[in-house]
């Protein structure tokens, strides 16, 4: 009997129309107003001040209890207040506090900032209070930066530049960084996006409007000499030797050598902690060792590798063979020799190097830093003899050091200093570099079409143009769509056409 | 009531008629049609063809198919724009091939995908044989009225609308009852014509504006713009040196428009030819210096950018010589139409212009040059059947929307009137996507971003060109024109199927038939192949080179390739399809994404100022008055911010799960992809929460 009148039951509910159904979900609907978000936004560790930032609703009520003022500081001018905890009642802190009332704040939401002393007691104790408060919850990564982007405040290349920004860890890093969000990055590319889209919209014009019409000679060939010219710019660009994206990845600097020439001994030593397992055993070291550091302001990512040897044991050859694989990808090798095994006769020296080096001709070889250790072991005046041995040899630049007592070592840094800054280039000088990946891919893709524009261009003119609304749109993902309206915009600015 | 076709006024009640209608007596058609122009006869056709009793009512009878400006038709896009139009059933594409008397196919250099079908159209021709072909349409009634008003009545509950049609007050008070209505009135709306500085009232010249519909529609609520656009003098061809003029022929032998023609009606020989022409400084001083006396130019209203006036041509682009066409209005006709010479001057400065040119020293003025400032309806208002969102069965049709030229009223009337029958019918809209056609873009430009100036169809506004090509309409659109609308003839239906089951198999056949790069160089010694290639290739990929040809790949490969050959079109458009193949497979994914996008529908009534998402107000502003229908539609409106965009979507997102969880928990069944999205009034709470 019961089932029946279940099944009953559900036969009735069922026909209940779609339309129906959906309306009532929509009185479901929570009104899901948004969270209000906080935290430490200047970086982690120890610093004079530390910045305190909250974005939401809430704002406002958070900084009145913080600050215990019913009344709010002047919209976007700086404010001394006492900061303590609203439920105890201590002072936490006495530091400087912003209100940005949105929309015109970074996020677009009312925004705070509370700049306090930067010990982690005051920094725990202002997130703890932040985070007792009613409707705040600590923020995601990248959440301030998701909310501004949602709230239309920044576009694409301005997020990428301030998602650098979050993320710089060093002084270049922060520069590039800010300038790319400052717009020169985007500038570039808004160029480049106006010449190939004036240069689309000249051949649609030339296709949408035909031989009757009165189109100016030579508008294809016009097309040309401007394709050429972004080809040149953009491949010119590209060529940059992966500037900005090292800067942003950090360079990778890759120590080999033979076995037991003080590899390890040199990344713990650059590193200044034991990252490394060092030892007198030849053949210590058999995996990639990583650390990331920052040298004269550049990111650098340090890996130690196994020396270089044949060997019958398994893990080491594989150690070797991983070693090898490292330094074809290296954007600097620092090659390490002890310098009592080195013979100062030029040729073989040259030979002992070589065999440390990466395959292949020099110009295509990552540039190199030879780095003779082991100086505390040579006799007094050996030293000298040996570099100058090095300066005759036409051998990448030398620097003799001591991994035992430290010295030599600024020289190397300053060698490796100016490296850097030659791959690297000042991020305030010279072409906006490339930060991403993801543009790299757009600009090749791009490129790659405005070559076979050309190709085509003599056998179907609709192809042609299809590789040219192909690069567009590969440019259109870094700096924005261009629609069919504003082709047309510039045909009519351009042409008189139409009979 | 002056019936042009004898014929009992039909009484068989269809189920829509059931309903209580406030008049008993007053005649009851399925779909009336007010308009007999190219929008309108078209709409009529398509809606008789699709099997439902159509009216169409129009002030004279014998304008019906009046070719009202050029007396030519198609060209680049809008040549697109006729195959569609006849892939769909249409007439304009059949009459041209019977009406042509100047065939020629623009852009033969550029690639098949923008080959331009135009002719120079016999005007007296085509409209007899478009009144002839009106007047034998089945299921089709002309009338001879004015329309005064509209009827109207309570809206279907569940779909947007204040109220929907029930049929129209004709000029004489009495009434029509209609299931759907569709307008397709042209420039009648408020006409004002323009000579100098003297204007009159009018659609065209010699017509009577339609002033109470006018007021009707505004009452209703519908937003009006204004828009402008001109005419040129008629000169008497007699009175014209052709021999100093640079002389083009028509093409030999002529292009038909229509799939189902095999040739056109007139012999290649016979053909007219147009004349060429040219500006000169003395036209530009004229034009500077009566400015004062031409009201039509001075004004701010929106014209054409592409077909503009001779006097903006001159004050746009100085100092420079621009191209004037003398187009032939007919075999026996001694009217020259010169194409390019649109003016609103006064007539005797007209005639002080037209006397300074070359070759027209002598030539007489028949009739002088006008502007006319219409109103035009922001399409925006329309879904993508066409059918109004403010009055429900309402369909807009052709210039009435905001377009120019015969093609781009041909499109949408077909549409309008497939759509008209089928909502008569209960049955859901017949909608050409983007992806589709020319026809898709034209109507999704216009309800979706709507337009300021008369819209004109270009190549370049289509994303999927290299597919929606003027070869390959009826394999995109005759098989659902007919499956779908039931707009299509069974004769043209099996037509196409059979083609494009031939196309289907050669293209297997040439993609199975591989060689190395030598063994083609020896068959086919004509194609450039280059011996180096090392992976196989197929017959389908010689055959993309400029000098190759079916012909010649069956002389090739006999077996199996010659039946392919036989037949020329299918050879033409196996050769169209090699050229494109690569980057239509390519272009697939693309088009994917855009049918994704599309297939997220956004709620008709949504209430973009109460919605709970992260818009800005001049977003949410945007969104009501464009009403994007699709998350696809919302990318193509300019403004609309990428952020924007992924707060909609995400919103749309997280109410489409929300609905699917509750359909699926409540039915056991998940909703279909593409359904409608979450309805938006949250105020509608007698629906309460059964749950």
């Amino acid at each position: 009997m019961w089932p029946g009148t279940w099944r009953k039951l559900l036969a009735a509910l069922n026909p209940v129309s779609g339309a129906a159904l959906r309306a009532v979900k929509w009185l479901h609907c929570p009104a899901g107003k948004r969270d209000t978000i906080f935290a430490l936004s200047s970086g982690h560790g120890k610093c004079g001040v530390a910045v305190v930032r909250t974005s939401g609703p809430a704002s406002g009520a958070a900084l009145r209890s913080l600050t215990g003022q019913q009344e709010l500081p002047r919209p976007r001018a700086v404010a001394l207040r006492r900061i303590h905890d609203p439920s105890s009642a201590e002072t936490l802190d006495r530091g400087l506090v912003i209100w940005f009332p949105g929309p015109h704040s970074f996020t677009g939401e009312d925004c705070s900032e509370l700049h306090v002393h930067g010990g982690p007691a005051v920094v725990g104790g202002v997130l703890q209070a932040l985070g007792r408060l009613p409707g705040l919850r600590p923020a995601d990564p990248g959440e301030f930066t998701k909310r501004a982007f949602q709230n239309g405040k920044l576009g694409l290349t301005e997020v990428e530049g301030l998602g650098d920004l979050i993320h710089a860890e060093t002084e270049a890093q922060r520069r590039q960084a800010l300038r790319q969000m400052e717009g020169e990055l985007g500038q570039l590319y808004q160029r480049w996006s106006e010449e190939l889209t004036k240069a689309l919209a000249h051949v649609e014009a030339f296709i949408d409007f035909s031989e009757d019409d009165n189109l100016e000679e030579g508008v294809l060939a016009q097309v040309d000499a401007a394709v050429r010219t972004l080809e040149e710019e953009v491949s010119g660009h590209l060529q940059d030797g992966r500037r900005g994206e090292r800067l942003r990845g950090g360079v990778h600097v890759v120590i080999a050598g033979p076995t037991n020439a003080g590899k390890s001994s040199l990344l713990n030593l650059l590193c200044q902690r034991p990252a490394a397992i060092v030892s007198p055993i030849a053949g210590t070291t058999r995996d990639v060792v990583e650390s990331a550091l920052n040298i004269g302001g550049y990111p650098v990512v340090l890996s130690d590798t196994a020396g270089l040897r044949e060997t019958q044991d398994v893990v080491e050859r594989e150690g070797v063979s991983r070693a090898r694989e490292r330094l074809q990808r290296a954007d600097v090798v620092l090659a390490v020799l002890a310098a009592v095994d080195v013979d100062p006769e030029p040729r073989r020296f040259a030979d002992a190097l070589r065999a440390v080096l990466p395959p292949g001709p020099p110009a295509q070889r990552a540039p190199c830093i030879l780095v003779l250790n082991k100086a505390d072991l040579l006799e007094e005046g050996c030293g000298g003899a040996l570099l100058g041995a090095c300066g005759e040899g036409a051998l990448p630049p030398t620097c003799l050091l001591s991994c035992k007592t430290g010295e030599g070592v600024d020289s190397l840094l300053s060698l490796l200093g100016t490296q850097l800054e030659q791959m690297c280039g000042d991020p305030l000088a010279g072409s906006p570099s490339l930060t991403q990946a993801r543009h790299r891919l757009h600009l090749t893709s791009c490129l790659g079409s405005l070559g076979r524009y050309h190709g085509y261009k003599s056998l179907d003119l609709v192809l042609a143009a299809e590789e040219l609304r192909l690069a567009r749109r590969h440019l259109g993902k870094i700096t924005g769509r261009v629609s069919a309206e504003e082709i047309l915009d510039i045909v009519f600015r351009d042409f008189c056409v139409g009979k | 009531m002056f019936l042009l076709r004898r014929r009992a006024l039909p009484p068989a009640p269809l189920p829509w008629r059931r309903r209580a209608r406030s008049d008993g007596t007053a005649p009851r058609w399925d779909v009336v049609v007010i308009g007999g122009g190219h929008a309108g006869t078209e709409a009529a056709a398509a809606a008789a063809r699709s099997g439902v009793r159509t009216l169409l009512v129009t002030h004279k009878a014998d304008t019906i198919g009046q070719m009202s400006c050029n007396p030519s038709f198609g060209g680049i896009g809008k040549g697109h724009l006729m195959r569609e139009v006849d892939a769909l059933d249409g007439l304009c594409a059949r009459i041209c091939d019977q009406s042509g008397v100047h065939y020629k196919v623009l852009n033969r250099c550029k690639g098949p995908a923008v080959w331009g079908l135009r002719a120079q159209i016999d005007r007296k021709l085509y409209k007899e044989n478009m009144q002839k072909e009106i007047l034998n349409t089945p299921l089709l009634t002309v009338h001879e009225a004015s329309v005064e008003d509209l009827l109207l009545m309570e809206p279907e509950p569940d779909r947007p609308g204040k109220c929907q049609v029930s049929g129209v007050i004709l000029g004489d008070g009495s009434r029509v009852h209609a299931g759907s209505v569709i307008l397709t009135t042209g420039t009648f709306l408020r006409g004002v014509v323009f000579i100098g500085l003297k204007t009159h009232p009018a659609g065209r010249l010699g017509d009577q504006p339609s002033i109470g519909l006018a007021q009707t529609l505004e009452k209703l609520g519908f937003a009006v713009g204004r828009l402008k656009t001109g005419t040129p003098p008629r000169l008497a061809k007699d009175s014209i040196d052709f021999s100093v003029l640079e002389r083009h022929m028509a093409d030999n032998p002529p292009v038909p428009f229509s799939f189902l023609s095999e040739a056109v009606w007139i012999k290649p020989e016979d053909q007219l030819s147009c004349y060429r022409t040219l500006t000169n400084a003395k036209v530009e001083q004229i034009i500077h210096d009566s400015l004062h006396l031409n009201n039509h130019v001075r004004e701010t209203t929106r014209g054409p950018r592409y077909c503009p006036s001779l006097e903006s041509k001159v004050l746009r682009f100085p100092n420079r010589i621009h191209q004037l066409w003398l187009e032939p209005e007919g075999l026996d006709s001694n009217v020259i139409y010169p194409q390019g010479m649109s003016m609103t001057l006064p007539p005797e400065l007209q005639e002080q212009v037209i006397a300074c040119i070359h070759g027209l020293e002598k030539a007489k003025m028949m009739q002088p040059g006008y502007g006319v400032q219409y109103d035009f309806l922001d399409p925006r208002q329309l879904s993508a059947s066409l059918e109004s969102r403010l009055v429900q069965r309402l369909f807009f049709a052709g210039q009435i929307n905001g377009t120019t030229g015969y093609e781009e009223a041909a499109a949408q009337g077909v549409i309008a009137g497939i759509n008209a029958g089928l909502r008569v019918g209960g049955k859901p809209p017949f909608i050409i996507s983007r992806t589709e056609g020319y026809i898709g873009v034209l109507i999704d430009d216009l309800t979706t971003l709507g337009t300021n100036e008369p819209y004109r169809m270009f190549t370049s506004r289509v994303e999927f060109r290299m597919s929606l090509r003027p070869d390959n309409a009826d394999s995109r659109l005759t098989l659902r024109g007919f499956e779908e609308a039931g707009c299509v003839s069974q004769q043209r239906y099996a037509q196409a199927s059979q083609m494009k089951a031939a196309i289907e198999e050669a293209i297997a056949v040439l993609k199975s038939l591989q060689f190395t790069a030598t063994k083609w160089s020896r068959l086919v010694p004509e194609a450039p192949i280059s011996t180096n290639r090392s992976s196989l290739a197929s017959a389908l990929d010689i055959l993309q080179y400029p000098e190759v040809t079916m012909e010649l790949l069956a002389r090739a490969i006999p077996e199996p390739l010659r039946k392919f050959a036989e037949c020329r079109e299918l050879a033409e458009r196996l050769k169209i399809e090699a050229v494109y193949e690569w980057h239509v497979a390519s272009q697939q994914q693309e088009i994917e994404e855009v049918r994704r996008d599309e297939a997220l529908q956004l709620p008709e009534d949504l209430d973009y100022f109460a919605i709970d998402a992260s818009l800005s107000q001049e977003v949410r502003e945007k969104l009501d008055s464009n009403r994007p229908q699709t998350i696809g539609a919302v990318s193509r409106i300019p403004g609309i911010t990428p952020a924007a965009i992924v707060n909609l979507l995400r919103f749309v997102k997280t109410n489409r799960q929300r609905t699917e969880h509750i359909e699926h928990s409540r039915t056991g069944r998940p909703l279909p992809e593409g359904n409608m999205l979450g309805k938006s009034k949250f105020q509608n709470s007698s629906l309460s929460c059964a749950s």
